[in-house]
């Protein structure tokens, strides 16, 4: 079978933190599994994008949810006219032919679930689909990545030791404030002196972290706020629709998010 | 919760006799009672079921130990008949337990008059939350100043037409404090014929107080310089003094309570003005400054140029305060050049580039300030520059009277906090009058609850005197229980005897008061109860009915067909709420090491304290019920047991004040405390069974010299536990013992807390897992 779908042929953006691309490439040669952690929207995905697209190797993505079973991922029989016909899923379409498979939010998918990625994460790099009556044995090329965010996980939704202790884990934080500036620049097109308030803004709402708020605005949100006003609304307009209304219900951490954001304006 | 359940349920075997059956022979007897009891009793009824009416009955006869009298007894059914229909039962054994406190404290007159006031309180704060905390402030009044109660009583309408219960508590603390222990001075101001008890209770359209706003000033504040400010209020000012500045003391910001005149969102505004301002000093300057040999002149100005300089540092990184704070430099370069005026010309000219003033000094110190702009962060410019423009106010020769000076603008602090003046007297005491006041509020404050201390202990101990005495000093034998022999590899049968100890009863207002310090936790603990009572859904699969299909039963379905088989009709995917049935019982740990002070301050004990509170919170919440134990041993012939609180009971202030009234002591003999437990729980009707222990070591106890021996026997008990279908699951403080239980209850039934500051978080969190399951 073909990966080439799932293949990135144009350099997906990306602006380096740290070592986190040494870490990936050197976690990738040696096969190992890897962990990103991270608050939402602060670049995991488009990491894996851009370090699939630099080794050069297909990258399938599956973003997990509370219903997923573990067929979801491994596959199931369908049936044909023929008769029944057993389809990959997409994780062994990763294995089989040697692709990154990237997990996306593993903590929403139920427990017994995660763990058919276990004989994958360890020395073994098998397979078995039981249902099948087959074992596959992973591609040369397939490498498994998964991301979890700590911050709205609790003892309810946490990822169980045994799953934990299998990965290299690199940690995301939100970027410096210059870099982060300048990711939205360079993704939304706003300019140089809006970027910086929206990323004061953006620290405005992440002091509140834990104190009203479960967690502060995301890069991608400012992303979406250069793009709102880029489109032509005003920034007042636009962070109010891009990053106080979708970040929290509270009327009086709106309102205070909402005096903390006019200091920032000059 | 348990409105629908029959009656007989709950009854306690080890009581020959139901409340209501005591209560109905008791009234049987009191001729002049009897009508009014038959009356309300017959209303309650048709309300009520049994549960309700049997606790209620409870209520009125806990009222009649206190001695309420029959005119309190009386109050007490025409405010339960008038509060029936409302909200349940609830809020009738609450104010039956409040008017029983203030019957102690006050006397029964105070009572009744309290019974009586409620009806105008409920008018104004509905039968909510609102009218608890009013109780509380009753009973706080009843507490400090028994003789006032029937005083505020008797003008409740006036004293709560502000009409907020936040008014009324105020009015309370405010009447407590001004008239320290005065007890003229507190009967003047609690009949109202005081000026500040006057104005308290005058109803003020639109003006905002420091507690309406505290919340978003909080969040505001901490949202523009990342750290959350430590808020207070300052006393009641009377008005005819100025406007009260805000002050810093140390890290905690005093704001005062109003301020005056400014209404509505001009007052919110210029709240948030004044906290951001002193924020940014707590955040960007550094202090104290020494005090030196200044004057109050050097002073004043080396202030005004501290606050120029941080809000200059501070409009550097938010330039939005610029439009904050500018509104209130309202003066203007005229008038006669008295030393205020000139001061305030002079902020308003360091702070707004525009403004023009020709004054000598002020383009002075314009300029100088100018002049140091480049290293403004350097705090020393604003002692060089206020000490030589203090000169110069000097050499010109105008007034500048200390005592009567106030900072302007009205958003800026007094800048007293700003400086360390030392262990002596100051010279003047003219300089330092705000602060010395600050400190005499502060005492005040410390007496106070050293008064509410000695009143407490006073009370438990006439409460002493007043129970019979327990059958034997070490408590009554509840339960004898086996023990495991590790080294002859036998049971010894009847080996531990288990006692109830009666509870001390703490102060229930420590534990609320905690709770409420732990509003972070309390409130995400409060997102999982509300996740959890949504009522979670689970996937059915393979269902006769559904509203999907199920594909992989459908796919089994269709093999089946083609090979020649029966297919299984059930095809379906249908979802079901999650039906909650689970009753958990907490066994608390109190031997002596919980007495071991953490870093912090508090004792291990103190965290068990508020772990449990938060969970008893969110358990009476999800409507689980749920038991809460304590235990301690010395030697097996005394384990000792406290019962927080029963399944059958409500948890209610009671179990607070038990559970605040633990004390920590003697040793842990874990597995009879395990055995005791399946016991209790066994008896709950639910389909799962939890137990959680709390604990802070290996088990130990004074006539067993090898640990391993309990340690085997709590095995053989968690073992027994399982058997019976009870989860135990084990939570281990700290680092020793992690062994012990992991071997007890089995390794994935043990959490371990490495540090005991995070146990009230963990420990809902692993109520939750577990209820999950």
């Amino acid at each position: 079978m073909n990966l080439d779908a799932y293949r990135i042929t144009t350099e997906p953006y990306y602006e380096p933190l740290g070592s986190e691309i040494q870490t990936f490439a050197a976690a990738y040669a040696e096969r190992l599994p890897v962990m990103l952690k991270g608050p939402t929207g602060c670049g995991k995905t488009r990491f894996v994008e851009h370090m699939a697209w630099r080794l050069g190797k297909p990258l399938i993505t599956v973003a997990a949810h509370e219903d997923m079973t573990a067929a979801d991922l491994v596959g199931r029989y369908l049936l044909e006219p023929g008769g029944t016909v057993w389809h990959d899923g997409p994780l062994t379409l990763a294995v089989r032919h040697g692709a990154i498979c990237y997990l996306d939010e593993i903590v929403e998918a139920r427990q017994d679930t995660t763990v058919v990625i276990h004989p994958l994460t360890d020395a073994r790099r098998i397979l078995p689909l039981e249902k099948h009556n087959e074992i596959v044995p992973a591609h040369p090329d397939f490498q498994l990545t998964i991301s979890y965010n700590p911050g709205y996980q609790s003892a309810v939704k946490d990822l169980k030791e045994s799953t934990k202790q299998r990965f290299i884990a690199i940690d995301f934080g939100y970027p410096p404030p210059a870099t982060e500036a300048a990711i939205i620049v360079r993704e939304s097109g706003t300019d140089d002196q809006l970027a910086s308030i929206l990323v004061a803004i953006a620290q405005r709402s992440r002091n509140l972290q834990g104190h009203g708020l479960d967690e502060g605005a995301s890069t991608r949100m400012l992303i979406h706020a250069g793009r709102m006003i880029r489109a032509g609304l005003p920034l007042a307009a636009a962070v109010q629709s891009s990053i106080v209304l979708p970040i929290t219900d509270n009327p009086d951490i709106r309102s205070a998010l909402n005096d903390a954001i006019e200091a920032c304006l000059p | 919760m348990n409105a629908k359940q029959p009656a007989g349920l709950h009854v306690v075997a080890s009581e020959e006799e139901s409340a209501r059956h005591r209560l109905h022979l008791l009234m049987r007897q009191r001729e002049a009672l009897r009508p009014a009891f038959r009356a309300t009793w017959d209303d309650l009824v048709r309300h009520f079921d049994g549960d309700a009416l049997e606790a209620w009955a409870n209520a009125v006869l806990a009222l009649v130990h206190v001695n309420a009298g029959p005119a309190c007894l009386i109050a007490y059914w025409d405010f339960s008949r008038l509060a029936a229909g409302d909200r349940g039962i609830g809020p009738l054994l609450a104010a039956a337990q409040t008017a029983a406190e203030i019957c102690r404290s006050a006397g029964a007159q105070a009572a009744t008059a309290s019974l009586k006031a409620v009806p105008v309180a409920g008018h104004r704060f509905g039968s909510g939350p609102a009218l608890a905390r009013w109780w509380r402030a009753m009973e706080t009044l009843a507490r400090q100043a028994p003789e006032s109660i029937t005083l505020v009583a008797s003008r409740m309408a006036e004293i709560v037409a502000p009409g907020t219960v936040d008014a009324f508590e105020n009015f309370v603390t405010a009447g407590l404090r001004a008239t320290s222990g005065n007890k003229a001075r507190r009967t003047a101001f609690f009949s109202l014929r005081d000026e500040l008890a006057q104005r308290l209770i005058t109803r003020d359209f639109g003006t905002v107080t420091f507690l309406e706003a505290e919340v978003e000033l909080r969040a505001f504040v901490t949202a523009l310089w990342g750290r959350s400010p430590l808020l207070r209020t300052l006393p009641a000012d009377n008005n005819h003094a100025p406007q009260r500045r805000v002050s810093i003391a140390g890290p905690v910001i005093r704001m005062p309570e109003t301020f005056r005149g400014v209404r509505d969102d001009a007052a919110r505004a210029l709240f948030r003005a004044a906290a951001a301002h002193a924020q940014a000093h707590l955040v960007l300057g550094r202090y104290p400054f020494p005090v030196g040999k200044l004057k109050p002149l050097q002073i004043a100005l080396i202030n005004l140029i501290e606050d120029a300089r941080i809000e200059m540092l501070a409009m550097r990184q938010l330039p939005g305060l610029r439009r904050l704070w500018r509104p209130y430099h309202v003066v203007t370069p005229s008038g006669v050049a008295a030393a205020p005026t000139l001061l305030a010309r002079l902020s308003r000219a360091l702070f707004d580039p525009t403004y023009a003033d020709d004054n000598s000094f002020v383009a002075k110190g314009r300029a100088m300030f100018g002049a140091a702009l480049p290293r403004i962060d350097d705090p020393s410019i604003s002692r060089e520059i206020g000490m030589l423009l203090g000169n110069d106010l000097g050499q010109m020769r105008v007034q500048f009277n200390a005592k009567t000076y106030v900072v302007e603008p009205i958003y800026r602090d007094d800048g007293l906090g700003l400086w360390d003046f030392g262990e002596d007297a100051p010279p003047s005491g003219e300089t330092v009058e705000v602060p010395a006041e600050a400190v005499r509020i502060e005492k005040a404050e410390t007496s106070d609850s050293d008064n509410v201390e000695t009143d407490l202990e006073a009370k438990q101990e006439s409460l002493g005197s007043a129970r019979p005495a327990a059958p034997d000093q070490r408590g009554v034998v509840i339960a004898k229980y086996p023990e495991w022999d590790r080294e002859h590899g036998i049971e010894r049968p009847e080996w531990t005897v288990v006692r109830e100890v009666p509870s001390h009863l703490g102060d229930p207002r420590q534990i609320e008061e905690a709770l409420d310090r732990a509003e972070v936790l309390r409130n995400r603990v409060g997102r999982l109860v509300r996740g959890v009572k949504i009522g979670r859904t689970i996937r059915l699969n393979r269902q006769h009915e559904g509203h999907d299909l199920d594909i992989d039963a459908l796919l089994d379905a269709g093999i089946a067909l083609r090979t020649g088989e029966k297919p299984d009709p059930r095809v379906f995917r249908s979802s079901t709420a999650v039906f909650r049935d689970l009753s958990a019982l907490l066994l608390v740990d109190i031997s002596e090491s919980t007495r071991d002070r953490l870093v912090s301050g508090a004792s291990v004990l103190d965290v068990e304290r508020l772990a449990v509170a938060v969970l008893a919170e969110a358990m009476d919440r999800l409507g689980d019920p749920f038991s809460l134990l304590a235990f301690a041993s010395d030697g097996r012939e005394d384990v000792k047991m406290t019962t927080i609180k029963s399944f059958a009971q409500v948890y209610d202030r009671n179990c607070m004040a038990r559970l605040a009234g633990l004390k920590s002591g003697l040793s842990t003999r874990l597995g009879t405390a395990l055995r005791h437990a399946a016991h209790v729980i066994g008896k709950a009707q639910s389909g799962r069974k939890l137990v959680i222990v709390l604990t802070d070591g290996e088990p130990s106890d004074v006539d067993v010299s090898d640990p391993l021996d309990l340690i085997e026997d709590a095995r053989r008990a968690a073992v027994g536990l399982h058997a019976a279908g009870i989860d135990a699951y084990g939570i281990v403080l700290g680092k020793l013992g992690t062994q012990a239980a992991s071997r007890i209850f089995g390794r994935g039934n043990t959490m371990m807390v490495h540090r005991v500051e995070d146990l009230p978080g963990r420990l809902s969190e692993l109520y939750f897992r577990l209820a999950r399951r």
